[in-house]
């Protein structure tokens, strides 16, 4: 229910006064309200959505510095069975 | 990045459960408030992974499942009205009320239609001027912002034949209610990130610290979910109870401000009944005054439903976390995702569908 998917913004305007915008979801491009973080994106960015509604811009660096940390700690898992394999 | 894909890397995952396990000096119970966190959990078997270091319990984390049947018996009344247009996202087409569900009222004639965003529900009261469009407006924090955007807009826009049947409910009551109840077991938690995202997290520091509970808020795709137990097994291992931020990707310390401030604008806090678990003092959300002409209940009289439960079913024991789906005798026999009992069967984010859906029959390993 809480569904929230990633999707890259590609056109803002505005609906009789509504923030809207295009949002592509891998290729799926749908209308999305913008209303609630219109004053943090751009064409461009990624943003999480929900039922229609962006509700987050997604941090790219936060998202980057999280996913190298996990990589890291996959790689010395990778090292530790390797060592463990040479003993 | 696509933000999806990343996070699902197998050679990761398989290190986070290692590093989970070596964390580990006991079993310790955390518990998931999210639907969507229980179905991958489920679905990718990671609490079978980690069996020996964590028991995860599956919370009240879908809204699907805790909307109180009388909440469906009148949105059942409103949809067989002959006025009335009844908009809904699609998973509570199949919620069990006493006497039948929304899609048997659609099928003897009764206009139910699925949407995507209750702006759709909006545009189709401004295409139906001769009807009265009502929109099922249930959900967490998550999305409420979507559905007081809904009402806010058809007053701003005069839309008169538009309104919402409520059944919001927020997150912590919940997990103070279980913490307060005699048999609970659970000793951490990963709160769902989506509600964080619009609520932020200072809403959870004081439970953490009044409950000792390490409270980690929590992503969506395995590599949240396995990073977010291992920070709780981390705190717990150290004596630390805290809220800690996994998913930083979407989630900030407090949330998203124009989203709260017209969802304070549309809703109030009320008390609210959760299926299975019963009433829960301000736990929910409900129209304010303002904007009493958009709430269906005070707009059409659906009062007088009298309900009824099925005496077999222990969705409220799967739902606070005492039993296991398979230990329900219900479950599989007479309650299918064919044909629900209890709505935590309906929805494939309920835990008796995840449960049935991936073949967990009995305690370990599927059957």
């Amino acid at each position: 229910m809480c569904l929230g998917i990633p999707g890259r913004i590609v056109e803002i305007h505005d609906t009789q006064g509504l923030p809207m915008g295009v949002v592509d979801f891998g290729g799926v491009r749908r209308e999305v309200c913008l209303a609630y973080v219109k004053d943090e994106i751009q064409p461009g960015d990624y943003a999480i959505v929900h039922v229609g509604f962006a509700i987050s811009k997604v941090d790219e660096a936060e998202a980057k510095r999280t996913f190298e940390v996990l990589r890291e700690m996959s790689q010395l898992d990778e090292l530790k069975w390797m060592e463990g394999l040479a003993t | 990045m696509k933000y999806l894909s990343e996070y699902r890397d197998p050679a990761v995952a398989r290190a986070l459960v290692t590093e989970i396990k070596r964390s580990a000096t006991r079993r310790w119970v955390l518990m998931e408030v999210c639907g969507g966190q229980t179905h991958t959990i489920v679905k990718q078997g990671l609490d079978e992974l980690l069996n020996e270091a964590v028991e995860m319990v599956h919370g009240p984390g879908c809204p699907v499942c805790v909307t109180p049947l009388e909440q469906i018996d009148k949105a059942l009344a409103l949809a067989s009205r002959p006025d009335v247009i009844f908009t809904s996202f699609g998973d509570m087409l199949r919620v069990p009320g006493s006497e039948c569900d929304l899609l048997a009222v659609r099928a003897r004639g009764g206009a139910v239609k699925i949407v995507y965003s209750p702006l759709d529900a909006l545009e189709l009261a401004r295409k139906h001027p001769d009807k009265q469009v009502v929109f099922f407006a249930v959900g967490f924090e998550t999305t409420a912002p979507a559905n007081a955007m809904a009402v806010w807009r058809a007053k701003q826009l005069g839309v008169k034949n538009f309104s919402v049947l409520v059944s919001h409910v927020t997150v912590p009551p919940a997990m103070m209610a279980l913490l307060e109840s005699p048999d609970n077991r659970v000793q951490g938690f990963l709160a769902a990130g989506h509600v964080c995202t619009i609520m932020g997290w200072t809403e959870y520091e004081p439970i953490a610290a009044k409950y000792k509970v390490p409270i980690v808020v929590t992503g969506f795709e395995p590599l949240d979910i396995l990073e977010g137990m291992l920070l709780a097994v981390r705190q717990l291992e150290e004596g630390r109870h805290e809220v800690e931020n996994q998913y930083v990707r979407s989630v900030r310390r407090d949330g998203n401000q124009p989203a709260q401030d017209l969802v304070s604008q549309v809703f109030e806090l009320v008390d609210r009944s959760w299926r299975g678990i019963g009433p829960i003092p301000r736990s929910g959300l409900g129209v304010r005054a303002e904007f009493a002409e958009f709430d269906a209940e005070r707009k059409f009289a659906v009062d007088g439903i009298r309900t009824a439960e099925p005496t077999i079913c222990r969705a409220g024991d799967v739902l606070r976390g005492v039993l296991k789906p398979f230990d329900c005798p219900a479950f599989g026999t007479l309650c299918t995702p064919e044909h629900p009992l209890g709505a935590p069967m309906v929805s494939s984010e309920g835990a008796c569908a995840a449960y049935y859906n991936y073949g967990r029959f009995r305690n370990g390993a599927p059957v």
